[in-house]
């Protein structure tokens, strides 16, 4: 696991105690994770608010918090394990009390931050959930007598990008939703077989 | 070749479109057919034409005009794909499965081809909701009503 030579750079500042106390070390780590995990929402300046780091240099704290972020993500991003990152560190001139604070943190935070990694990128609309409607048609202005039934049926759909899509609607006769349903069975048999290879 | 005006032609035709539409539409039963066109008093051999000529395309209008209803787009056919994502460029090594659906509609001469995409857990749940809704047809309730609406 490599680092940017900025990002070294604020890393090395974290180790040093004349910048950073033990205290104002986890801090900042927590803050760190919290920024990156927590939803956004606004005046939620974990830095700036964090009374242990209210005396450092602002300038100061700016790089080391962009160092940590970057490498929370990057060990996220590689599925990183303790001794790919202790290396890293220790590059950095962090001594063993340090990085082991750092490994800590980030093994409360894994999941999370797999989730959310997981979570980027551009898929196809996703479904959430149907619902149906079942209606029997007895007549129209065009056509008497009709006695069919329908379905209607609406796909919740999501995007990735943004929040919201308008959902997919269609009809379809008895017969049309047995089609559909029994290709979604094909499929779903397929998945077992596949997750039993 | 039948030496007649032509809006004579015309008004045959529309008449004859009118008589054939609109006892396809409501469905009429040969006698009541047979009845309605007795008052144009027209030779029996004509009558039996124009029966023959009702019955045989009938179910052709009834769907013809089947198609003037207002209408959602209706569901043509489905092919899905499962695929497992490896890696992005946001996170490696990872397993994720996922099922991904082209849904194709038509609407009125128009096709449609959706792309959708769903995960395994959501798949079963769509499975067992559609299920459920194909078993309401059978149902008591559904049953009474078909039976007593004919």
């Amino acid at each position: 696991m490599e680092l940017s030579a900025y990002a070294q750079g604020g890393w090395r500042l974290l180790g040093d105690p004349r910048c950073f106390s033990r205290r104002s070390y986890v801090s900042l780590l927590r803050a760190a994770f919290r920024s990156l995990l927590d939803q956004p929402h606004a005046g939620n300046s974990f830095i700036l608010d964090d009374p242990d780091l209210k005396d450092i240099d602002p300038t100061v704290l700016k790089h080391c918090h962009a160092a940590a972020a970057t490498c929370i993500l990057e060990a996220g991003k590689q599925n990183a394990d303790i001794s790919a990152i202790s290396t890293c560190l220790e590059d950095c001139k962090l001594d063993k009390e340090r990085i082991e604070q750092f490994c800590t943190e980030y093994q409360k935070n894994k999941d999370a931050l797999e989730i959310l990694l997981g979570s980027i990128g551009r898929s196809p609309l996703h479904i959430t959930d149907v619902s149906w409607r079942l209606e029997y048609q007895i007549k129209s202005n065009q056509l008497h007598k009709t006695y069919q039934p329908s379905y209607l049926v609406t796909l919740n759909v999501e995007s990735s990008d943004s929040g919201s899509h308008p959902d997919v609607r269609f009809s379809c006769t008895m017969e049309q939703l047995q089609d559909l349903v029994g290709k979604l069975k094909d499929a779903a048999k397929s998945l077992e077989r596949a997750t039993q290879m | 070749k039948f030496n007649v005006g032509v809006d004579t032609i015309q008004h045959g035709v529309e008449g004859l479109t009118y008589l054939l539409t609109e006892s396809s539409k409501l469905m009429i039963s040969e006698t009541d057919f047979q009845d309605s066109i007795h008052v144009l008093g027209f030779s029996d051999e004509l009558n039996k034409l124009l029966l023959q000529l009702y019955l045989d395309n009938r179910k052709e209008i009834r769907s013809i005009l089947g198609e003037l209803s207002p209408k959602l787009p209706s569901y043509h056919s489905l092919e899905w794909r499962l695929d497992v994502q490896l890696a992005s460029r946001s996170l490696r090594q990872q397993i994720k499965p996922a099922v991904t659906i082209k849904l194709h509609l038509h609407q009125n001469e128009d096709q449609t081809a959706q792309v959708l995409q769903t995960d395994p857990s959501t798949l079963l749940h769509l499975i067992q909701q559609l299920e459920q809704a194909l078993g309401e047809m059978k149902t008591n309730h559904c049953r009474r009503i078909v039976r007593n609406m004919k």
